[in-house]
């Protein structure tokens, strides 16, 4: 086997692993460290079902191999809330009604908090492309891009 | 669990330039068939599918070399490294950066690579539509040493067996550049059709390639001459119906092209159409009095 040796930190905490070359990070992420918040979707790199951020950078988790994110700091959906103290971006949603069946939503969270992270004041045209890398099927977007609207208002 | 591709696969992480030729030419004196990683954004749906089955692949993120933008006196140079977010604010290249914005979603961004678009060399890609308008050339590195390639010659020939793109090099910008693409949502599908157009002031000529038409992103040389004898050099402007005649040119040329594969839902001559109208409306972009203060723009 042509297994391979990775560290790297998630949500902070160190990460060690043994790792074909071709897992992806997704599938790390999920298996190995048993974070399913992660959701995959099309797997092809188009939904962003998967979007994590590397090293702060949006990226989709299922385009990128584990052995990428060696030495890298990865987060996830779970290092951004927890039920008791969700994040700005995760109220937006929930008051906004930002989600419907929630499989998208991960992804759309991790994309917006980069975001306005980057961006605090985005224009209504920067909002619609900020999220045009996600795609949901239940809520038409438009509690989406009022969630992201109420969280840029929230963000400090 | 979704372990793409086949049997399992050897992984090189080199640390240089030189580290990562001898990997590639171990494995190609070995005969094993070997793939690079830049970004993935190719590479990883493509071992899934197991369209491209390595058995080995050289990871090239820890090759810091690639990474590198140089500015000279006369030409930039681009490492193969280097990604579309990078390139997405460089003033220096105010065609590349407008490229670079439009490509896919900022995921996608994020990750993808310059070296990436030339080693997968996907003819609706738009860099490589910008790179061919700029008159690129690829650098390469191989255990034998270094070359430069033409861009069009590169991507006819391919890198050859142990070859690294180490970086592009393009002429400083000289005037106004624009890049126009349409198709489906951006961040989900690749250009159906695009034009990239680049004028030069200072050897008055205009430079503009289709992409998504002909087999190749294809350099509308009649609609070039056009331009460079009827533009106003003196002022860098030309009028309205300039443009006009520059896009029926373009699509002429790009029609006469060995044609990309036909794809019934936007036939050939559908997509001849959207590149001359693209090829006017960056002319006119560039050039019409109107807008002629406009460096570049989305589309």
């Amino acid at each position: 086997m042509d297994e391979v040796q990775i560290r790297l930190r998630v949500n902070g905490l160190e990460r060690r692993g043994r790792v074909e070359p071709r897992l992806t990070l997704a599938d790390f992420l999920r298996e190995h460290c048993h974070l399913t918040g992660t959701h995959l979707g099309c797997e092809h790199g188009v939904c962003g079902a998967c979007t994590v951020l590397l090293d702060g950078a949006a990226v989709r988790a299922c385009l990128v191999l584990a052995v990428q994110a060696e030495g890298r700091e990865v987060t996830t959906i779970e290092g951004l809330g927890t039920p008791e103290n969700l994040s700005p971006v995760q109220v937006a949603f929930q008051e906004n009604h930002g989600l419907q069946c929630g499989f998208c939503t991960p992804g759309f969270v991790v994309s917006v908090t980069a975001l306005l992270r980057d961006n605090p004041d985005p224009t209504d045209e920067e909002i619609r492309a900020g999220l045009s890398g996600n795609i949901c099927r239940c809520t038409g977007y438009q509690g989406i891009f009022k969630a992201v609207r109420a969280a840029a208002g929230n963000t400090p | 669990m979704t372990t793409p591709g086949g049997p399992s696969t050897a992984l090189h992480r080199p640390g240089t330039v030189g580290e990562a030729v001898a990997a590639l030419a171990a494995e190609a004196r070995a005969g094993r068939p070997v793939e690079l990683l830049a970004g993935g954004t190719d590479l990883v749906p493509a071992l899934r599918t197991g369209t491209r089955p390595p058995a080995a692949i050289v990871a090239l993120r820890r090759v810091l070399e690639l990474r590198v933008r140089g500015a000279g006196a006369d030409t930039l140079t681009i490492g193969a490294g280097v990604t579309y977010t990078e390139l997405a604010g460089w003033s220096l290249s105010p065609g590349l950066a407008a490229t670079s914005r439009v490509v896919g979603s900022v995921q996608i961004r994020n990750c993808g690579t310059v070296g990436g678009a030339l080693g997968s060399a996907n003819p609706r890609g738009d860099l490589l539509t910008f790179l061919t308008a700029a008159q690129a050339e690829v650098l390469l590195t191989s255990e034998d040493g270094s070359r430069a390639a033409g861009l069009d010659d590169f991507l006819s020939a391919g890198r050859l067996p142990g070859e690294l793109v180490t970086a592009v090099r393009v002429p400083r910008p000289s005037g106004p550049q624009t890049y126009l693409k349409i198709g489906g949502r951006q961040a989900a599908f690749p250009s159906l059709v695009s034009c990239a157009l680049l004028v030069d002031r200072v050897r008055e000529r205009v430079c503009c390639a289709v992409g998504g038409v002909a087999a190749r992103p294809w350099r509308v040389a009649e609609a070039e001459r056009l331009a460079a004898a009827d533009v106003d050099w003196s002022t860098g402007t030309a009028p309205a119906a300039l443009a006009r005649r520059f896009g029926e040119l373009a699509a002429a040329g790009v029609r006469a092209a060995s044609p990309l594969g036909e794809d019934p839902r936007h036939p050939l001559e559908y997509r001849v159409h959207a590149a001359g109208v693209l090829a006017a409306r960056a002319f006119a972009r560039c050039l019409t009095a109107r807008s002629a203060p406009r460096r570049e723009s989305a589309p």
